[in-house]
């Protein structure tokens, strides 16, 4: 069978479409609640938030590394914003703060993983517990709630019908998916992962490029703040548990390699609707929340089993 | 290139594991295709005793009236989010009555304004939503199902004064900061201690419901003050954790550790010593009155806002 080489050169991210398709075409089947426009909306919004985060984590894994403190990142950006909003500041500064809170916690990643020689994995790991603590001293380990309506419109408004924090989650995979494929920053995060020794023997300045990455990470998890914040109406410096694992585990059923040098932000947004639509199909469906975590992680499994065997296939 | 049969595999296999769990589903019913309503009750987590119980009064009082039960919780007791994204897909499959019991009390609030837009009645259960928050939101409940938990810690100050006759070092353990629940059973604490000058509570700290972690605070502040004779927990996980820590310390029997909820297991370290007593609800009762309030209202009938469930004290 000859296959097009349009999908024969994108055919991880085909292979992943037609999961997430087959999943919409089952849960249409078994629930009249699920092919609903105010559904499809609603799952949309839920993904939003994994969804922003994850495209970091796409970044950072195609450069070969991993980042375990977005979120901690999610809850301290978190309050320090809301902390700001509640001492009156304009929106847009509090939202910046926020993000630059972000964007400082990655660049610390960066700095220790590209001039202090740590693994990515322990430096962020010790990111994830100090960023976590700080939240927690910033607030005195309570939540911090109730914003104006100017700040909560990210979350609730709506432009010509579709939902504030969907579009500026297609707004980030937009922007994320230009940048990793035709410029040189992009070419440069592939580069790395896929031969760092290659790459810095060739010129790429390449613990400057680890530092952006690693600030792109922390900057989009602080975006993803804002989005849960404006949602939740409160920051809670104990937000984002376990948010790292959603993050990474969309990345990976997205077929990103978690050996870095492949990957694409556009599989990554697939893997992080596969999750939304399982979790918000399961719950349509009424199936125990145990079961629920079975099944997702079963996806997850499946999901780089079937990058395995491609591979495999393909040598 | 066998790019077409893998994709085809691992389709089947994740429309397999669907239909698994389409099969173990409860029968979709939205009131009206039987006649029978359906009533969904979100709790915080399922791994904790003290809302399986709530989950088994619940599903008696559904057989006995005939309505369609779903039950459904974050897999996190602190996530509220996931508990938000639970609501809105309930509210999505158009359930006829939502029972929630708040993993927080202001996080909750945005929820429940969408279940109010959508015209499903809420009822909330043991943990109360923030009321300044609500009425701020504009959204409303059909009634708070749940004990006096003022009262309750008021009555585990009481006991703990009578023990120790009036004189005692405290070490308090709380749950999640701004958590109501946890806040409204330190406060009757504190007032039951305050008429008693040398009952002096030397340290109060969070151990979030969790028992691992009130091991670890309790660990710690026997360490920073040795002299505690007596503690409270705000609820029994964490005095379970508690009494484990005074054990590896030595100093069973030492300490009166009064808990919270008196689940199956403290009253066991009750009586064998471990514990010197706990405030007992009922959660079954809550999920039986939940849902029978869930049905009365269905049926066009009115609820009292408030409705108190009896508490006792186990000693």
């Amino acid at each position: 069978m000859k296959i097009p080489p349009v999908i024969a050169s994108h055919a991880r991210q085909f292979g992943t479409l037609l999961v997430f398709m087959v999943l919409c075409v089952v849960l249409t089947v078994l629930t009249p609640h699920f092919l609903t426009v105010s559904n499809l909306l609603n799952v949309a919004q839920q993904t939003s938030i994994n969804a922003v985060i994850a495209v970091g984590l796409t970044y950072v894994i195609i450069s070969a590394g991993i980042d375990l403190s977005v979120g901690s990142i999610v809850a301290f950006s978190g309050v320090v914003m809301a902390g700001a909003l509640q001492a009156g500041w304009p929106v847009a500064a509090a939202v910046l703060t926020g993000l630059a809170v972000g964007t400082g916690c990655g660049i610390v990643n960066g700095l220790l993983i590209a001039f202090g020689r740590l693994p990515p994995f322990i430096a962020t790991l010790g990111m994830m517990s100090v960023a976590r603590g700080l939240g927690l001293l910033h607030t005195d380990g309570r939540p911090v709630s109730g914003f104006g309506d100017a700040f909560r419109w990210l979350a609730n408004g709506e432009v010509v019908g579709v939902p504030v924090p969907v579009l500026i989650m297609l707004g980030v995979y937009a922007a994320a998916h230009f940048v990793l494929r035709r410029t040189k920053f992009g070419r440069y995060v592939f580069a790395i992962g896929g031969n760092e020794e290659a790459s810095l023997l060739s010129g790429v300045p390449v613990a400057a490029y680890k530092v952006a990455v690693y600030a792109v990470s922390g900057l989009l998890a602080a975006l993803g703040s804002v989005l849960l914040t404006a949602r939740l109406n409160s920051a809670q410096p104990i937000a984002g548990i376990n948010y790292e694992l959603d993050a990474i585990a969309a990345t990976v059923i997205g077929g990103t390699s978690l050996m870095g040098g492949q990957g694409s932000v556009i599989g990554t947004l697939i893997g992080a609707l596969i999750m939304g639509v399982l979790r918000n199909g399961l719950n349509l469906l009424g199936v125990s929340s145990f079961f629920q975590q079975v099944v997702i992680g079963a996806v997850i499994i499946a999901a780089v089993l079937l990058d395995t065997v491609f591979k495999r296939q393909k040598r | 290139m066998k790019l077409p049969s893998t994709l085809w595999r691992a389709a089947g296999a994740s429309l397999a594991l669907l239909l698994a769990a389409g099969c173990g589903r409860t029968p979709e019913t939205a009131a009206g295709a039987d006649g029978r309503p359906t009533v969904a009750l979100v709790v915080k987590t399922l791994n904790n005793p003290f809302f399986i119980d709530m989950q088994k009064g619940a599903e008696e009082a559904a057989k006995a009236l005939n309505a369609n039960l779903l039950v459904q919780a974050a897999e996190r007791e602190v996530d509220v989010e996931r508990q938000m994204q639970i609501v809105e897909n309930l509210i999505q499959r158009k359930v006829s009555a939502l029972l929630i019991t708040p993993s927080g009390s202001r996080e909750i609030v945005s929820a429940i304004v969408k279940a109010n837009k959508a015209g499903i009645p809420v009822i909330i259960l043991d943990t109360r939503a923030d009321a300044a928050a609500l009425t701020a939101a504009g959204g409303s409940v059909a009634a708070f199902i749940g004990s006096d938990n003022y009262e309750g810690g008021r009555i585990a100050g009481e006991h703990l004064v009578a023990r120790m006759n009036g004189k005692a070092t405290v070490a308090v353990l709380e749950g999640i900061p701004g958590h109501e629940t946890g806040d409204a059973r330190l406060r009757g604490f504190r007032e039951a201690l305050k008429a008693h000058p040398e009952m002096k509570i030397v340290v109060s700290q969070p151990a979030n419901w969790e028992r691992d972690l009130g091991y670890n605070v309790t660990q710690n502040l026997l360490q920073a003050h040795p002299g505690v004779n007596a503690l409270f927990a705000a609820s029994d996980l964490m005095a379970l954790g508690a009494t484990e820590a005074i054990a590896a310390a030595g100093k069973t029997g030492q300490i009166a550790v009064v808990g919270f909820d008196a689940i199956d297991e403290a009253r066991a370290a009750i009586k064998s010593g471990a514990m010197a007593g706990s405030i007992a609800q009922s959660p079954a009762q809550m999920g039986r009155m939940g849902v029978e309030a869930a049905v009365k209202l269905l049926g066009g009938g009115t609820l009292t806002p408030e409705i108190a469930v009896p508490i006792e004290l186990i000693k």
